[in-house]
C-alpha cells in the first residue's frame, strides 16, 4: 500500500485519524464541507472568529449547517408516507473542528457493559443488542491517550465507586487520574447535586476537556458561561483542534468548503474521493485509503451516495439517538446564575446502572430483561434569546392569550423564572439497536448542491420508553429535594407513549451507529477495526461505528475508537512500505495559506479586511508569501 | 454624520490599510450610534411602523407608563436591528455573522465582534434567499398593519395598534421574534443599543476575555426573592408546557 489518505471530515474522529496517518508519514488531505473559522491552526491557540454571541451560534447557522441549504428529513417509521419534518434533524456543526467547536467537552467513558452488552446483559426482544469487537480493557489505553491529547480536568478520588467499577482508571497524575483538577463548581450544579445527595445518589465533578489551569499551551478557562453550543474564544476548551493541529504540523492539508459526494471505487477497493468545491466545481482526489468521518448521518449519506456494495442491506441501520429526558427547576428565593461557568459541572451516574434499586422490577413489569437510563448532567440553563422565544411561543399564549406581547413579556424577562432563577438537567438515556432505525437517501429532497439528503427513520424501543417512565418521577423528586419551587421533567422527544406534539424530531446531538463494527458482514458494516467489509481500504472513524449507544456522552469514545482503529491501519500500512515518519513541524502546512473561512481567492478582498481589522494582516501576508514561494 | 454617509465611510474603511489607520473602536462607535432617520432597507414610513409596532411588543417608558425606568424596543433601536438584517447585503461583508473572539465591552480595546465574517458561497446563497422572502413578508405585513389600524399604524391609538398586532397572524410571530433578537443580541447587530436590553434583564452579555471569577461561579449572589405576581404564578402553573417549549426549541427550533 502506498501512502495517501483522504479524510472526509475534520471533527473528532477525522482529525484523530488524520493525526495518526500524517504522523506515520502518510500524505493526508482532509476534506471539510464547512467553513474554517480559525487561522493558524498549527498554534495551540489559533485566531478564532467564535465569540460570546447567541444570535450567531443559536439562530443564524454560523457553525451549524444552514437548514434551508442542507436539510434532512425525518419520519417515525417506513409507514409514514411523507416526511414529518424537513430541515434540522439532529444537526451537528459543519465547520473545521466539527461538533467539538461547540461541545461543552464533557468526557465520561463508556462502561464495560456497553462494549460487551450482549455477553454481560443478554438479549432484548425486538432489539439487536450486540457486543463491540473489543472490550473496555482494550480501549482503556486509548482513552488514556486521548485524555492526554486534549487535556482533561477531573478527580478520580471523587468518582463514584459505581463509575470506577464499570470504567476503571489508572491512578495517573499523582493519583488524581486526570491532567488537571476540577475547576470551580457552578452554584446551580452544586444546588442540583445537593438534591441528588439527599436522594442517596452520587454526584461528582464531571471530567471535561476544559483547562482548569494553563495546559498544553492554552489558558485556563475563565468560566465565561458561553460553553455548550458556543465556540471557545480563548481555547481553554479543546477537542478536534488538538489532533488537527498535530496532523497539520505533520504535513496534512486541510480543504474547507469541500463537499465529498462520492467515494470512487472499483473491484472492492476505493480509489479516491470526488468532491465539490466552494464554487461548485467538481474534483477527484485519488487515495490509497479513505477515511469517512463526516459524523454519523453524513458519513452514511456519503456511503449511500457512493453506492458502496451492501449485499446484506446493513448500511445506515441500527442508528442511535441518545434518548434524552430533561428536568427543570425554578427557584423564587434567589438567582441561580447558571449563565456563569462551563454549562454544567456535575454528573450523576446512578441512573445508568441497570441494577439501580427498583429498575429490574420495573423492567420485568414491562417484559424487559433490564432498563437503563443514563448519565445526568446537572445545572445548565438557557440564554436570553432562547428564554424570550419560549415566553413568546409557549407562555404568553397561555397567560395572556388575547394580547400575547407587551408588558407581560417584559415582566417575564425581568423575573427570569426560565433562565436566571432556574436550572435544568438532562438524562442521556441509552438507546437500543433496531434495524428499522436507519438513515437512507430521501427520494425527493435535495440539498442546495443538488445531492439527495439524508432521510432519518427513527422510533424508540420499548426499553427507552420504560426507562424514561421509571426515571422521570425520580428526576422530579431530585429537583424537589434541591429546594425548587416548581419543577417539570419531560421527554425531549415525543413517542406514541409520550405524545408530545412540540417535539416530534429527535434531538440531542448524540448520534451513533449505522455502520457498526463487527466480525460478521451479515450484521455489521465495518470490521473489527472500523474498515468497511465491502471496501477494505475505507475506514469509518466517527460515531457510526458504535455497536451500542452507551449511556454517556460519545465524543471521547469516538476519538479513542478512531485512534485504536486507525493506528492498526497506519501500522500495517507502514510495515507494507509507507514513507518514513515525519518530524513534527518539518513540513509547512498549506492550511495556513487559506484565508479566513477558507473560501479562496474570490473573497480575498473581504478576507483582507477582516484579517486586518482583527489584527491578522501579518498572518495573511505570510500565508500569501508561502503560496508564491513554497 | 448622516447614516448613509457613515455607512459609505464604513464600507470605504473596509479596505485594509484604512481600517488599520482608524482610531480604535471607531467602527464599533459608528455601529452603536443612536437611531437616525436613514435606513438601508425600510423607507421612512415602513421604519416608523416597525418602530411603533415593536414598541407595542416590547414597550418602554414612552409606551407604557408602568414601564417607567425600563427601556424597550424603541430605546434598544430594534428597528435598526431589523433594517440591518433585511438589508444585510448592503454591507460588505454582509452583516449576518459578527466576528470574534471578543467585543470591547470587557476590557479589550478593540471590538472584534464589529468585524463581520464573510459568508461562504453556500451560506450567501441561502441568506439571500431567506432575506428576500423576509423582505416580502415585511412589505406585506407593514401594509396589513396599516390597513388594520385604519390606514396609518403610526398615528393609530395604542389600543388599535395592539388589536392590529394581535390579528397580524404569522407576521406577528416574525416581528416579535426579530424584536426579541434585536433587544437581546449583541449591539454589533444594530439593536440592543448601549446594551439596554441586557441591563433590563440583569444579564451581563458577552463576558470574554474577562469571564467570571471562581467565587462568582460557585457562590450564591445572596437572597433575591422575586415578587410573586400573576406572571410568576402563570409560569409556575404552566411549568410542564414551559419545559416542552424549551425542549422543542432545543431540538432545533429555528
Amino acid at each position: 500500500m502506498a501512502g495517501k489518505a483522504v479524510v472526509v471530515g475534520s471533527g473528532a474522529g477525522g482529525s484523530t485519524s488524520a493525526m495518526v496517518l500524517a504522523e506515520a508519514g502518510w500524505d493526508v488531505v482532509i476534506l471539510e464541507k464547512g467553513a474554517n473559522y480559525f487561522r493558524n491552526l498549527t498554534s495551540p491557540t489559533p485566531k478564532t472568529l467564535f465569540s460570546n454571541d447567541e444570535l450567531k451560534s443559536s439562530i443564524r447557522f454560523f457553525e451549524d449547517p444552514d437548514t434551508d441549504a442542507e436539510p434532512r428529513t425525518y419520519r417515525r417509521s417506513a409507514s409514514d408516507a411523507d416526511p414529518l419534518a424537513v430541515g434540522n434533524v439532529n444537526h451537528l456543526p459543519s465547520t473545521v473542528g466539527g461538533g467539538t467547536v461547540h461541545w461543552d467537552a464533557k468526557t465520561p467513558r463508556l462502561w464495560d457493559i456497553d462494549f460487551k452488552k450482549l455477553s454481560m446483559l443478554g438479549p432484548v426482544a425486538n432489539a439487536d443488542v450486540r457486543d463491540w469487537p473489543f472490550a473496555y480493557e482494550d480501549i482503556a489505553p486509548f482513552y488514556d491517550e486521548i485524555e492526554d491529547l486534549i487535556g482533561v480536568q477531573g478527580d478520580v478520588t471523587k468518582l463514584p465507586a459505581l463509575t470506577l467499577k464499570h470504567a476503571p482508571r489508572r491512578a495517573r497524575y499523582g493519583g488524581r487520574g486526570f491532567a488537571m483538577p476540577p475547576g470551580p463548581p457552578q452554584y446551580s450544579s452544586l444546588i442540583a447535586a445537593q438534591g441528588a445527595t439527599l436522594m442517596g445518589l452520587h454526584p461528582y465533578p464531571t471530567p471535561m476537556a476544559i483547562n482548569s489551569e494553563p495546559h498544553g499551551g492554552r489558558p485556563a478557562c475563565n468560566d465565561c458561561g458561553f460553553c455548550s453550543h458556543y465556540g471557545c474564544p480563548i481555547h481553554a476548551r479543546v477537542g478536534a483542534l488538538a489532533p488537527l493541529r498535530r496532523a497539520l504540523l505533520a504535513g496534512a492539508e486541510l480543504r474547507p468548503n469541500t463537499f465529498a459526494y462520492k467515494v470512487e471505487h472499483t473491484g472492492g477497493r476505493a480509489t479516491g474521493v470526488s468532491y465539490v468545491d466552494a464554487f461548485g466545481a467538481r474534483h477527484t482526489e485519488s487515495a490509497d485509503v479513505v477515511v469517512l468521518a463526516g459524523s454519523t448521518i453524513e458519513s452514511i449519506r456519503l456511503a449511500l451516495l457512493s453506492q458502496i456494495p451492501d449485499p446484506h442491506q446493513q448500511i445506515g441501520r441500527y442508528l442511535f439517538f441518545h434518548w434524552f429526558t430533561a428536568g427543570f427547576a425554578v427557584f423564587l428565593r434567589e438567582r441561580m446564575h447558571a449563565y456563569r461557568g462551563r454549562s454544567t459541572t456535575h454528573d450523576v451516574d446512578d441512573f445508568a446502572d441497570p441494577d439501580f434499586p427498583g429498575a429490574k422490577v420495573f423492567a420485568a413489569a414491562n417484559r424487559l430483561p433490564y432498563i437503563r437510563g443514563g448519565v445526568l448532567e446537572l445545572g445548565g440553563t438557557q440564554d436570553p434569546i432562547s428564554e424570550a422565544l419560549v415566553y413568546q411561543s409557549t407562555i404568553l399564549p397561555l397567560i395572556s392569550p388575547r394580547q400575547p406581547f407587551g408588558r407581560a413579556f417584559k415582566q417575564l424577562m425581568r423575573a427570569s423564572l426560565l433562565r436566571d432563577r432556574f436550572f435544568g438537567l438532562e438524562m442521556i438515556g441509552e438507546d437500543l439497536a433496531q434495524a428499522t432505525n436507519r438513515v437512507d437517501l430521501d427520494p425527493k429532497v435535495r440539498d442546495a448542491r443538488g445531492f439527495p439528503v439524508a432521510r432519518v427513520t427513527y422510533s424508540p424501543h420499548a426499553h427507552e420508553i420504560a426507562a424514561q417512565r421509571f426515571y422521570i418521577p425520580l428526576i422530579t423528586a431530585m429537583l424537589k429535594a434541591s429546594g425548587a419551587d416548581a419543577t417539570a421533567a419531560v421527554p425531549e422527544t415525543s413517542s406514541p407513549s409520550f405524545p408530545v406534539p412540540l417535539s416530534e424530531v429527535p434531538g440531542g446531538a448524540h448520534i451513533m451507529g449505522g455502520m457498526r463494527m463487527g466480525h460478521d458482514p451479515k450484521i455489521s458494516v465495518t470490521n473489527e477495526h472500523g474498515r468497511l467489509h465491502a471496501l477494505d481500504n475505507v475506514m469509518v472513524s466517527d460515531g457510526s461505528v458504535f455497536v451500542t449507544s452507551g449511556a454517556h456522552n460519545p465524543t471521547l469514545t469516538i476519538m479513542a475508537t478512531a485512534l485504536r482503529n486507525v493506528r492498526a491501519l497506519a501500522g500495517s500500512a507502514s510495515a507494507a512500505g509507507a514513507k518514513k515518519p515525519r518530524v513534527l513541524g518539518q513540513k509547512q502546512t498549506r492550511q495556513e495559506q487559506l484565508p479566513a473561512t477558507g473560501v479562496g481567492e474570490r473573497t480575498a478582498e473581504g478576507v483582507a479586511m477582516i484579517a486586518s481589522a482583527a489584527g491578522l494582516a501579518a498572518t495573511l501576508k505570510r500565508g500569501r508569501t508561502k503560496r508564491i514561494d513554497p | 454624520m448622516p447614516e448613509l454617509s457613515r455607512r459609505r465611510f464604513i464600507q470605504a474603511a473596509s479596505l485594509a490599510p484604512l481600517a488599520a489607520a482608524l482610531p480604535k473602536g471607531f467602527i464599533a462607535q459608528a455601529l452603536a450610534a443612536p437611531a437616525t432617520q436613514s435606513f438601508v432597507f425600510f423607507d421612512p414610513h415602513q421604519a416608523a411602523v416597525v418602530r411603533e409596532a415593536t414598541a407595542r411588543l416590547i414597550p418602554g417608558p414612552q409606551d407604557d407608563p408602568l414601564e417607567a425606568g425600563h427601556p424597550g424596543a424603541r430605546e434598544a433601536n430594534v428597528v435598526r436591528y431589523i433594517d440591518v438584517l433585511l438589508g444585510a447585503f448592503s454591507f460588505k461583508p454582509p452583516r449576518i455573522h459578527a466576528g470574534g473572539p471578543y467585543s470591547n465591552r470587557n476590557g479589550e480595546d478593540e471590538d472584534y465582534m464589529a468585524n463581520f465574517v464573510p459568508l461562504v458561497p453556500l451560506q450567501e446563497a441561502s441568506w439571500r434567499k431567506r432575506l428576500a422572502a423576509l423582505q416580502k413578508e415585511y412589505a406585506a405585513g407593514i401594509k396589513a398593519l396599516d390597513a388594520a389600524a385604519g390606514g396609518d399604524f403610526t398615528t393609530a391609538s395604542t389600543s388599535k395598534q395592539d388589536s392590529a398586532l394581535a390579528g397580524a397572524g404569522d407576521f406577528l410571530t416574525i416581528l416579535f421574534t426579530h424584536a426579541i433578537e434585536g433587544f437581546l443580541s449583541a449591539p454589533e447587530y444594530g439593536g440592543n443599543a448601549g446594551g439596554v436590553g441586557w441591563k433590563e434583564i440583569s444579564f451581563h452579555g458577552d463576558t470574554q476575555p474577562r469571564g467570571w471569577t471562581p467565587s462568582e461561579v460557585t457562590n450564591s449572589d445572596g437572597l433575591n426573592p422575586v415578587v410573586p405576581d400573576v406572571i410568576v404564578a402563570g409560569v409556575m402553573e404552566h411549568m410542564n408546557e414551559a419545559a416542552l417549549g424549551i425542549v422543542a426549541r432545543r431540538r432545533g427550533g429555528r
